[in-house]
């Protein structure tokens, strides 16, 4: 079973070419490792993954759904942690997390019921009721990990996940990554090449838009 | 499995929350209208005396006070309205909207919910104050279901125009300066019909030319135009 499946892809900004026809499978389970210097393209394909944008050729499905053609099929199924939490700041932690889970269709029993444990697993109890612009920035990011995690995605994609967090908060997130591993698909785009190293089964190095290695994470020389 | 409608039921109740708590923001949407409307009544306290006739004066203070009042509705909307999509797209929360399993045109119509009670909730006091100040009132014959129909009406048009507009000035490096220039000019066939309108609920229908019921079809049509336009094309905005 594929959980991602990338063929010819390419993506223009302008007359830059940030991915030039690229093509590679991703299997159900396990975590995998998407290395690269700025400007190599992992950005760029993590949103295309994610649907937020458009490839200019080619095809990418997440697991049997294609990004373009059944955009909301790919949505249901994916977890995205950015680099910035999609919280708002108004709103107190448990506000951001209902108002999400009733985007995902979440019923509000179960939602609550997830959102507590969530809270529980990530240390996060007691600051459920505090306006999320008064926390910390690791506090920020471990409720917009909870929010990722809501709907029970299939496949997580996580950009730079564990910039922000402290050293407790990202052991608590590589604990859950671990757990869910057998079964979901995690895609992580790190600068930390020996974290990266720690916790991905295999690897793909992006250089200028092109592929230029890509296997088991015990091949991978530490060159990006 | 949600309706489209249930999604952008959440958005709307969601943005409502977030700007009753920003108070400063909602107070100062308030200030600005009352404001406005008490410079204006005075300037045209002061313009009109120069006519002679108390019975000519009133009939064009109401004139004027018509159009003044939805000048005012719209810079209010504009104020408050042109930061919907603006701030969410400068705060980054915008992606956790575009990253939701929900149509696009839900994002849309919450933005539009959320314009249309922000922007009422605005009216309800705006009016009677307008009434006082730029001199203006009802005529007697006139059915209340006409000017509710027209304040709906005409609130639900801004908030689908200011809407999108603040949607299209998105990816624009100079925002304040993009937002009034897509705004404007999407808005006067609205602001056109509005004023008409509000002449025609003030002085009384005229005995010659379309009535009050042939505008505000015209005014639903632009509505429907607006919104189903808006909505349709509105995933290019979430997606590039």
């Amino acid at each position: 079973m594929i959980s991602i499946q990338v063929e010819g892809l390419t993506r223009r900004y302008g007359y830059r070419v940030a991915l030039n026809d690229i093509s590679f499978d991703v299997p159900v389970g396990g975590v995998h490792a998407l290395f690269g210097n700025n400007g190599a393209g992992k950005t760029t394909l993590m949103r295309i993954i994610s649907t937020l944008l458009q490839p200019h050729a080619g095809k990418v499905a997440v697991l049997g759904f294609d990004t373009k053609e059944d955009p909301i099929e790919v949505r249901k199924r994916i977890g995205v942690v950015g680099d910035k939490p999609l919280l708002y700041g108004e709103l107190t932690g448990r506000e951001n997390l209902n108002f999400y889970s009733d985007l995902y269709d979440l019923e509000s029993y179960t939602a609550s019921a997830s959102i507590e444990d969530l809270a529980e697993q990530f240390d996060v109890k007691r600051w459920l009721d505090e306006p999320t612009k008064i926390l910390s920035t690791g506090l920020r990011k471990r409720f917009d990990i909870i929010r990722s995690l809501l709907h029970s995605p299939d496949l997580f994609l996580l950009d730079e996940p564990f910039s922000g967090l402290d050293k407790d908060s990202t052991q608590v997130f590589r604990d859950y990554i671990e757990e869910k591993r057998q079964d979901r698909t995690a895609i992580v785009t790190t600068h930390n090449l020996s974290l990266g190293s720690e916790i991905c089964d295999d690897f793909i190095t992006l250089r200028k838009g092109e592929i230029v290695g890509q296997g088991p994470i015990s091949e991978f020389d530490g060159n990006i | 499995m949600g309706s489209g409608l249930s999604y952008a039921l959440a958005i709307a109740k969601k943005d409502l929350v977030t700007q009753m708590r920003k108070r400063f923001e909602a107070f100062s949407m308030f200030l600005f209208a009352i404001i406005a409307v008490f410079v204006l009544g005075l300037v045209l306290s002061s313009a009109t005396f120069i006519v002679p006739d108390p019975e000519t004066r009133l009939i064009v203070m109401t004139e004027i006070g018509a159009g003044m009042l939805w000048v005012v509705v719209f810079f209010t909307g504009m104020f408050g309205f042109s930061p919907v999509f603006i701030s969410e797209s400068e705060t980054g929360t915008l992606k956790g909207l575009s990253l939701a399993p929900i149509p696009a045109w839900s994002v849309y119509l919450g933005k539009v919910i959320y314009g249309f009670i922000l922007m009422g909730l605005v009216e309800l006091f705006l009016v009677p104050i307008s009434m006082g100040l730029l001199g203006f009132t009802f005529a007697a014959d006139v059915s209340p279901i006409f000017i509710l129909a027209t304040f709906c009406l005409g609130t639900l048009d801004l908030a689908a125009v200011g809407a999108m507009a603040s949607a299209l000035t998105m990816p624009a490096e100079s925002k304040a300066t993009v937002y009034p220039i897509v705004y404007f000019p999407t808005a006067t066939t609205a602001l056109i019909l509005l004023v008409e309108i509000t002449r025609m609920l003030a002085i009384g229908i005229p005995l010659v030319g379309p009535g009050i019921v042939d505008l505000l079809i015209i005014l639903s049509g632009h509505v429907f135009a607006m919104v189903t336009l808006s909505a349709t094309v509105f995933h290019f905005t979430l997606t590039s």
